[in-house]
């Protein structure tokens, strides 16, 4: 059910989707649960790599050289970009159930932390990390950093989850 | 079988993970937890036996099998709780076999690859070619877990068989 008070933008995005065509195929037999599967598997790749990197940055894991493994982050790129197309994907076949959708919001908001984190980690603290031995332990704010990106994505898993609980105009 | 999967619907773990409007979400975040850090864990594991970030000591990845095992451990138990509310919707449909089958092979290719190939590399012996092969297949694997549980809301033939 589409609201009145529906803004225009709102309105173009779902008509799009359906000029476009994306709306017909993610309605297809195999269109959204080939998306979900895309989705989850850049999920899967993200918590590989840039995980698996917080985790040993956090010192919850050692005897790992962090410039090595940063070798990794790529597949996380790759997988966030998995994750954003098909994001995408979902949000112009259904624009209504997501924008308005708290959870889709908060996901929002934690991707935008990742992200400023992220940029936090390569302003800030990067070269540091990656002169570190296998053993040796992150500096102070290396470890913050590594929390809130680890703390952000699985918020973020939290939050995919969540989505389908919450369906505003689901009739 | 049906009739212990029709006895399993109605004791008060089943009612209660399908009744109570927190737990099936409640358990399911913890299952994507769960399979993520185990196939997270994995996938970094079959990708350096592939030859990425070569720099990094092969052996020492099995750090991260304390991470897999906390995962494995959320993902079965939220697992259990998930087929306790619906028995039939899972136990009725192939792909739930798939799916522990995909996840049952890459877990035996890693605990191979640790087996066999963790020792080489610390004696510093070069890998034989097939642990390439045997890491790509590991990671196809894991794709195919994970692809095959998103598959099992979409092709399952019943919800409840009471």
């Amino acid at each position: 059910m589409i609201p009145h008070d529906t803004p225009p933008f709102l309105l173009a995005i779902g008509q799009w989707g359906i000029d476009s065509g994306i709306y017909a195929l993610m309605n297809t037999r195999w269109g959204w649960p080939i998306a979900e599967i895309v989705h989850f598997l850049g999920l899967c790749l993200l918590m590989a790599s840039v995980g698996m990197f917080d985790l040993r940055m956090m010192g919850l894991v050692k005897g790992l050289s962090m410039k090595a493994l940063h070798r990794l982050v790529p597949f996380g790129v790759a997988g966030f970009s998995m994750c954003a197309a098909t994001g995408f994907l979902f949000v112009v076949s259904s624009p209504l159930e997501y924008i308005y959708n708290q959870a889709w919001q908060l996901k929002m908001v934690l991707m935008a932390i990742a992200g400023i984190n992220m940029l936090a980690f390569y302003l800030a603290v990067s070269k540091r990390v990656h002169a570190l031995g296998p053993d040796d332990k992150a500096p102070l704010a290396a470890r913050i950093i590594a929390v809130v990106s680890l703390g952000s994505w699985l918020g973020v898993i939290t939050c995919g989850r969540v989505i389908t609980a919450f369906r505003p105009f689901m009739e | 079988m049906m009739d212990a999967l029709r006895w399993i619907e109605q004791t008060p773990l089943s009612l209660f993970m399908r009744e109570d409007f927190y737990a099936y979400f409640v358990v399911l975040i913890f299952h994507a937890w769960g399979m993520a850090f185990l196939v997270g864990g994995g996938m970094a594991i079959s990708l350096r036996v592939m030859g990425v970030a070569s720099g990094a000591r092969l052996e020492r990845f099995a750090v991260f099998f304390p991470v897999m095992w906390i995962g494995a451990v959320l993902a079965i138990v939220s697992g259990l709780l998930l087929l306790a509310g619906y028995p039939a919707k899972a136990l009725t449909n192939w792909v739930f076999a798939l799916k522990f089958a995909c996840l049952g092979g890459a877990g035996f290719l890693i605990w191979r690859i640790a087996q066999d190939y963790f020792p080489m590399a610390e004696r510093g012996e070069e890998l034989p070619k097939r642990a390439r092969w045997i890491g790509a297949a590991a990671f196809l694997l894991w794709c195919a877990g994970v692809a095959c549980g998103k598959l099992l809301l979409y092709t399952n033939k019943m919800l409840l068989l009471s």
